[in-house]
């Protein structure tokens, strides 16, 4: 039994009830924010049109922004011939809305609809995008420009700014490359910053002085990026949505699949830049977007950061953290399966569905000490609750919240977070293709 | 690379009588046979990314090759004998663009009496069909000028063009490098273009452990195939060990079945590459620009 098979399992008949007791919902009253699945050919550059399958015939999906402590409804269309499902990435709402069949939310059926009703929470730059198996269809699922960004408004903003822009990076075109002496990934022809090519949609503009605060999502099925923006400094506020504790400025930033920042750019050199990504070859690509300042002309300049390494513990404290209640070991492994074909992986020396669901201790505070055997980095993210980074390769660190972290290849990290949110919970890599082929485990509430 | 034998082929199908080209063929097809044993390995059609170079060792020795006339150090072709010789070869490969290298060889022979010596160089540029044309198959076309001396073979400019088809289907490797060559100096001149197809069948036992059969050959001349028996005919079981992206190793002992061929063979390549791009691989923690 693969993924698939046990999703098409478990979904079908909590879909069949849900969906029914949403079916009058619809004609009572409408919803706050209406969402569309379909099909969608999308011109990323003039000339250069990908077929996906996006929200309201946009991507990202339209920006759902939301007051802290409101509820929402949400109403999802899928005209599309395949089941889907939306998640709601990095909010503490219950598992049978969270948006993914493994923990029980419904499928939406083909040509179907479904209504989720949840209070979004915890404040912050949050987003939203499809919860689906691709395997070796990579077009579907994350692949897709099934993405947008949730930013729920906090009772106070995290920083004073005079322009707020939100930035979604995505990569299109894959394919199964690689072979000889690593097993295949995915490689992309073209990326793009909000559903545009470097040079293709309209420019940032930007005023001399004016202090910008951008919101960036790496929307990448499984591109790591890196951007940097022509010699202006980025102040570095939040991650995931939650502020850092010790705020930084830096040359470059790194953003694996599902990551988030919250910079501030401080617009102090007139001209016409390029905000984008560092690798010469990912930038060509289309990975970028013009900066322009009032009153400035000409072709946009890119001026190369110099080497930066992304040391997540620049933004935490030092100091320890909180003991843990619970230490929950994982260690993760790939299997081989051969230089033409992706790699297989286990935690615990199990595959998903068959991985072990471990019980949570209500209240306790868990610390997931993980080990990393493999050559890869891992994107962890654990749904329905954000995760306090507590050891990083055997440095304690303290503050820094987040709901996905990268585990570096032959590296340990650990992260402590308290079960205070009741519910099967799903934790897997947020590369899709490394969780299609076995990187997921559940968690449940004892 | 240096030519097969397609060189011979020519010799062997040319206006010769027929009892003189019998009698030739036992002295000569094996020495002129043997002289491509410089750089023995089935090109994959991946090229070498840009900024990036590779440099690979080949080492091989002949155990059963030709050997000198009776009180000669030459063969009968006045080319040195390959019977117990080392062959080491230089091979620089620079990466141009994502779809496009060029390599260089330096060839070198060692044997009992007669040293270290240099016996030619090459270039071969080649270009491949970029991965976002999205092909089934990969698919590469390199082209190899160069000379050798005289002493070790009886052409000593020539030419040759190599495409390169490869498929990676999980486990299993396959590759098929039906090659064209042409001598522009030497004995050869006249006799055309020569075939000569390299194939190779692998299985990845392990992440670092494949193995599987190379084959080499040379059928004479294109539309007028010399009969088997004087075909190079070489089968190698080899093995290549993925310790590192950045390193290629590549193990074989060659046999060569047929009169036209050097009968035993032992090869080796080692390469390392060398990233001069100052960024790492994609998703590396410790990538940067």
């Amino acid at each position: 039994m693969n993924r698939r098979d046990f999703l098409t399992g478990c979904t079908a008949l909590s879909a069949a009830s849900v969906l029914h007791s949403h079916a009058n919902l619809w004609a009572q009253q409408m919803a706050d924010v209406t969402l569309t699945i379909a099909p969608l050919d999308l011109e990323i550059a003039p000339g250069k049109t990908v077929h996906t399958i996006a929200y309201n015939g946009s991507v990202p999906g339209p920006l759902i922004r939301w007051p802290e402590g409101e509820p929402i409804t949400i109403d999802v269309l899928n005209q599309t011939d395949a089941p889907e499902i939306v998640h709601w990435h990095g909010l503490w709402i219950p598992s049978n809305v969270d948006g993914a069949s493994e923990e029980g939310s419904p499928m939406i059926p083909p040509h179907g609809r479904l209504r989720y009703s949840f209070t979004p929470r915890p404040s912050g730059f949050r987003w939203y995008h499809t919860h689906t198996y691709a395997g070796h269809n990579l077009k579907r699922a994350t692949y897709t420009g099934q993405f947008g960004c949730f930013y729920i408004d906090p009772k106070e903003n995290a920083g004073s700014y005079d322009q707020e822009i939100f930035l979604a990076l995505h990569d299109w075109n894959p394919y199964m490359s690689g072979g000889g002496d690593a097993s295949m990934d995915v490689s992309y022809d073209f990326g793009s910053i909000n559903g545009k090519m470097l040079g293709a949609g309209e420019p940032l503009r930007v005023k001399e002085g004016q202090r910008v605060l951008i919101h960036i999502l790496n929307a990448s099925a499984t591109l790591t990026h890196w951007l940097a923006c022509s010699g202006h400094e980025m102040q570095v506020l939040a991650m995931d949505g939650n502020p850092v504790p010790i705020r930084k400025n830096v040359q470059a930033v790194r953003l694996a699949p599902a990551e988030r920042i919250d910079v501030v750019i401080e617009m102090k050199q007139p001209g016409v830049w390029v905000l984008g990504e560092t690798r010469d070859d990912l930038r060509k690509a289309g990975m970028g977007v013009v900066v322009e300042y009032a009153n400035q002309q000409g072709e946009p300049r890119w001026i190369a950061p110099p080497e930066t390494l992304w040391d997540y513990t620049q933004f935490a404290r030092s100091q320890k953290a909180a003991e843990s209640d619970v230490r929950i070991p994982l260690v993760f492994r790939s299997k081989f399966t051969g230089h033409g074909d992706f790699d297989h992986w286990m935690i615990n020396g199990k595959s998903f569905p068959k991985t072990d669901t471990i019980a949570l201790q209500p209240g306790k505070r868990h610390r997931l000490v993980m080990q990393n055997e493999s050559t890869d980095d891992h994107p962890i993210h654990l749904h329905r609750h954000t995760f306090e980074v507590t050891n990083l390769d055997g440095v304690p660190v303290s503050g820094l919240i987040k709901d996905v972290l990268v585990v570096k290849a032959k590296s340990t990290a650990e992260v402590d977070f308290t079960a205070s949110n009741p519910g099967m919970t799903l934790f897997h890599c947020h590369q899709q293709s490394h969780m299609d082929f076995g990187f997921m485990m559940l968690f449940r509430y004892a | 690379m240096l030519p097969k034998t397609l060189l011979l082929r020519r010799k062997e199908s040319s206006a010769f009588g027929v009892i003189f080209l019998l009698l030739c063929l036992l002295v000569l097809v094996r020495p002129l046979a043997a002289q491509d044993n410089y750089e023995i390995q089935v090109y994959g059609s991946d090229t070498v990314a840009p900024k990036t170079t590779m440099l690979e060792l080949h080492s091989n020795f002949t155990v059963d090759g030709s050997k000198p006339l009776p009180g000669s150090v030459y063969t009968a072709d006045g080319t040195y004998p390959t019977n117990h010789a080392e062959h080491e070869t230089i091979e620089i490969t620079q990466g141009l663009t994502n779809w496009s290298e060029v390599g260089f060889y330096i060839f070198t022979s060692s044997r009992s009496g007669q040293g270290i010596q240099w016996v030619g160089d090459h270039i071969r540029p080649r270009v491949r069909v970029p991965d976002s044309w999205h092909w089934p198959v990969g698919v590469s076309l390199s082209t190899e000028i160069g000379y050798q001396r005289r002493d070790f073979s009886t052409d000593t400019w020539t030419w040759e063009i190599r495409p390169i088809i490869d498929k990676q289907i999980g486990r299993w490797y396959f590759a098929v490098n039906p090659a064209l060559e042409r001598s522009f100096h030497g004995e050869s001149v006249s006799q055309g273009v020569g075939f000569s197809p390299n194939a190779k069948i692998s299985y990845d036992f392990t992440k670092v452990i494949t193995g599987g059969l190379e084959y080499y050959a040379s059928y004479g001349r294109l539309g007028d195939f010399d009969d088997l028996h004087n075909q190079q005919q070489q089968f190698f079981p080899a093995i290549d060990l993925n310790v590192s992206p950045n390193w290629e190793i590549n193990f074989g002992v060659g046999v060569g079945p047929t009169a036209g061929t050097d009968h035993l063979i032992v090869k080796a390549i080692i390469g390392r590459r060398f990233d001069w791009s100052g960024h790492h691989e994609r998703g590396s923690s410790l990538s940067t620009q």
